[in-house]
């Protein structure tokens, strides 16, 4: 149901329409570890559904780190440990009876540096499908064609679908990887400065792909862009020191954000 | 003043800005002595001071164009966010409302010029109240924007109204008389356009104001009854 919010103290200047939970997934107390080394201190956080939420902050910040914990990419390192609480649609993510492999199904990721399997472009896409047993070419040529549509990459591979992945430019395989996030039907896609490596048209096509794809997916992205942050994304945290400073509307941070600290970082004056 | 900023760390971003805001004060500073300029061209019956009222115009024009070129290159290079985003923007409206009351002060200084050639008019003197009204709000207005200073914009707008009302009360005054007086219509109608003048550079000082306000505080009070809620 649309609703209008104020963006400013006394106009009303846009619509957000808000389209599920506003703690879709929800952090509690966090506070995370490499060894003895802390890295996240206290995050209370709650990210709505089907919208895009930026982590911006300077290197060492700790923004990857807790995107990592998302799909707790970070237990394959050794000795890291947490305490707190992250929970998605209202169950916790660490749960005894929840299934890494499974979870890491439901929320999806991109990297900076993008990583197509040495294999053709259909097979990147149908590879989670295949490892979880399916066989059926229509059910895969579907899951195809579907993911490299949402990837927006499919009018220009459609021809070419078993040749291999690393002929694409760089833009294309990060689509690719887009593609091969969305073909498993996530709920969440965690996307670690995806845009970093990429020329600019690569750039605003896949910023045009994310404004498309939170339509379906609720979508987090770690960026060092500011500007890409203020392009693509509805809602802003900055970190700083391990902690989250400030966590507003985009249009909040990046025009009169409430935290000094923001102010100063936003505007080139540390970092 | 809320507590000064630490420098930015790109220093070319600093050098812009700095002398952008300096553009904006050196505008204001003319246009506030072209203001005092055209009261002594038409209370002292000068046509020195008129003649410099006109002639200073063209630098207040060619600053205005400065400005909003200064603005648009900072923030094609620098994509500036928050509070220099908001002082880049209210630097540019600044310099549109300084250029306008700068027009308006040559409009008194042209009027002023015309005056000087007719019969003196006791009725002259009539204006001063409206000369050092206009004059204390445009001087303040420019106060506000260049200390940030939000309590004393939020105090413009109310004296607006008193300009307006002045100046209505100073035509009535003139035009009551014009029966009696057919000999002084045209110097009573030049006088009349003079005080329309000055409530028009009071409404400039509103506007800078207002986008003080804005600047400082994003609050955007702009055809709104009062300055509550700031």
């Amino acid at each position: 149901m649309p609703t209008l919010v104020e963006n400013t103290g006394q106009s009303k200047v846009s619509a957000i329409h808000e389209l599920g939970r506003a703690d879709f997934i929800s952090v509690r107390d966090f506070n995370f570890f490499y060894g003895k080394k802390q890295s996240l201190f206290d995050i209370n956080m709650d990210i709505p559904e089907k919208q895009v939420t930026a982590f911006i902050g300077p290197s060492g910040c700790g923004k990857s780190t807790l995107l990592r914990n998302f799909n707790r990419m970070n237990e394959l390192i050794e000795g890291v440990h947490h305490s707190g609480e992250i929970q998605l649609v209202g169950k916790s993510i660490f749960d005894r009876n929840v299934e890494v492999i499974a979870l890491r199904r439901t929320i999806g990721m991109v990297f900076q540096k993008s990583n197509p399997f040495p294999k053709s472009i259909y097979e990147n896409v149908v590879y989670a499908l295949r490892i979880s047993g399916q066989t059926k070419k229509s059910l895969l040529d579907d899951c195809v064609e579907r993911s490299l549509r949402g990837a927006a990459l499919w009018d220009e591979v459609k021809d070419r679908l078993h040749e291999s992945a690393l002929g694409l430019s760089g833009g294309q395989m990060q689509r690719l990887c887009i593609a091969r996030a969305i073909a498993n039907r996530p709920k969440v896609l965690l996307m670690d400065e995806p845009c970093s490596a990429l020329d600019p048209i690569a750039t605003v096509k896949v910023e045009e792909l994310i404004r498309e794809l939170k339509q379906e997916f609720t979508i987090i992205i770690v960026t060092h862009n500011m500007q890409q942050a203020t392009r693509c994304s509805d809602r802003t945290a900055f970190f700083y020191l391990g902690k989250l400073v400030e966590y507003d509307n985009t249009h909040k941070i990046f025009s009169n954000p409430s935290e000094k600290k923001t102010e100063d970082y936003i505007t080139g004056r540390f970092g | 003043m809320s507590e000064e900023a630490a420098r930015h760390i790109l220093s070319s971003f600093e050098a812009a800005l700095d002398n952008l805001r300096k553009d904006v004060l050196m505008m204001s500073s003319l246009v506030s002595r072209s203001i005092e300029n055209s009261r002594k061209g038409l209370l002292d019956r000068d046509e020195d001071f008129c003649n410099t009222v006109i002639a200073d115009d063209e630098e207040i024009d060619l600053l205005e164009i400065q400005v909003d070129n200064q603005g648009i290159e900072i923030m094609l290079r620098f994509h500036p966010f928050a509070s220099d985003l908001r002082n880049v923007i209210g630097a540019m409206k600044t310099s549109v409302n300084l250029e306008r009351a700068a027009d308006q002060a040559v409009g008194i200084a042209r009027r002023a010029r015309k005056l000087i050639t007719l019969q003196a008019l006791p009725e002259t003197a009539h204006t001063e109240p409206l000369l050092r009204h206009t004059s204390s709000m445009f001087n303040d207005a420019v106060k506000a924007y260049a200390d940030g200073d939000i309590e004393l914009a939020k105090t413009i707008k109310s004296r607006d109204k008193e300009l307006d009302q002045l100046n209505r009360e100073f035509a009535e005054s003139l035009t009551e008389k014009m029966p009696q007086n057919p000999d002084s219509i045209r110097g009573f109608l030049e006088l009349i356009f003079i005080a329309r003048c000055l409530e028009r550079i009071g409404d400039q000082a509103k506007n800078i104001a207002e986008d003080t306000i804005f600047a400082v505080s994003l609050k955007d009070i702009r055809h709104t009854a009062g300055n509550s809620n700031i």
